[in-house]
């Protein structure tokens, strides 16, 4: 429990009486997920699995293939850091991240990125200047410090610019 | 921040995340003068019905039998009896403090009814219905209903 209090003029005290109350929970990653977790928490590497009867990868990695409902299995293959910003949003209304009541940092830019594999990917941009975003521009992924790794694809801080 | 642990010898993570949910309000007016007494004098307020001559700890605006508007602060000792008491020993977020926290209803001197509070200082099985104890202050007070920190026996 916080309080604060608040005077206003002629000395009238209202106390305000302020309780957080976090709910917890947990989530297990399973095996497929997990992998994405191990291999960016440990190689910095984006794996994804392929689905042996139409070779497509699978993204998010997935037991079983949407298209084909058979068992993926573990053919994993590493993606690409690399890509290209096909669309993107450009945050400026302020928000609280609900999880932890902090707030985001504004401005930030969101985009789908096509890794140079064919695989789309939502994540942010270290470019938060509206005027130097534009669809087409090539990003690679930057990654979190070892102590900071360990949360999937949250390992990948944003995807910065690269001149080609 | 989000704690992601590897389980062993799998490739398996447990995710552990929180939602946020914070809450405001307002003590009022009346309330607010309860609470500043507590954090500046370190005193309880109670608050008399004229009509039914009876004195609530915690203070209320309206009278429970009689409906009356309330405005008559007095104040009350910082001792009391023990009505009745409980022990918790199951830990969650909203208790204020790790247990187990014994927890009484103690009608302070000078008041009508018994108020709901933590007990302390002595071991949760010395507790007993009708003894005698002494509110304990905290040092840094905020203007809370726990700048009293817990009961404690006489």
């Amino acid at each position: 429990m916080r309080q604060s209090a608040k005077k206003t003029e002629k000395q009238q005290e209202y106390i305000s009486i302020r309780f957080d109350a976090p709910r917890k929970y947990r989530w297990s990653t399973g095996k497929w997920i997990g992998r994405t977790y191990l291999e960016a928490k440990e190689n910095k590497k984006i794996v994804a699995n392929r689905c042996p009867q139409c070779r497509e990868v699978l993204w998010p990695p997935m037991q079983v293939c949407g298209r084909c409902k058979v068992e993926a299995g573990e053919d994993w293959v590493e993606l690409a850091q690399t890509g290209t910003v096909m669309q993107y949003t450009y945050l400026v209304y302020p928000l609280w991240d609900p999880h932890y009541g902090e707030k985001f940092a504004n401005p930030y830019p969101n985009a789908m990125i096509l890794l140079d594999d064919g695989v789309y990917i939502r994540h942010f941009l270290e470019e938060t200047d509206p005027k130097k975003l534009k669809a087409g521009m090539r990003v690679r992924a930057v990654w979190r410090e070892d102590a900071e790794r360990g949360e999937g694809t949250a390992d990948i801080k944003y995807f910065r610019t690269i001149e080609e | 921040m989000p704690a992601t642990r590897k389980l062993k010898d799998r490739d398996v993570y447990l995710y552990h995340g929180q939602i946020y949910i914070p809450n405001t309000y307002t003590a009022g007016g009346l309330g607010t003068q309860v609470l500043a007494a507590l954090r500046d004098k370190k005193k309880i307020l109670g608050i008399r019905c004229p009509a039914c001559n009876r004195v609530y700890v915690p203070a209320r605006s309206t009278c429970k039998d009689c409906f009356g508007q309330l405005s008559e602060l007095v104040e009350v000792s910082d001792r009391g009896t023990l009505l009745t008491y409980t022990v918790v020993y199951q830990p969650h977020i909203t208790q204020p403090v790790e247990p187990p926290i014994p927890y009484g209803i103690v009608q302070l001197d000078g008041a009508d009814n018994g108020f709901l509070h933590m007990l302390g200082g002595a071991d949760p099985g010395e507790f007993r219905i009708g003894m005698r104890v002494r509110a304990v202050f905290k040092k840094e007070r905020t203007g809370s209903i726990l700048d009293i920190r817990y009961f404690k026996p006489l």
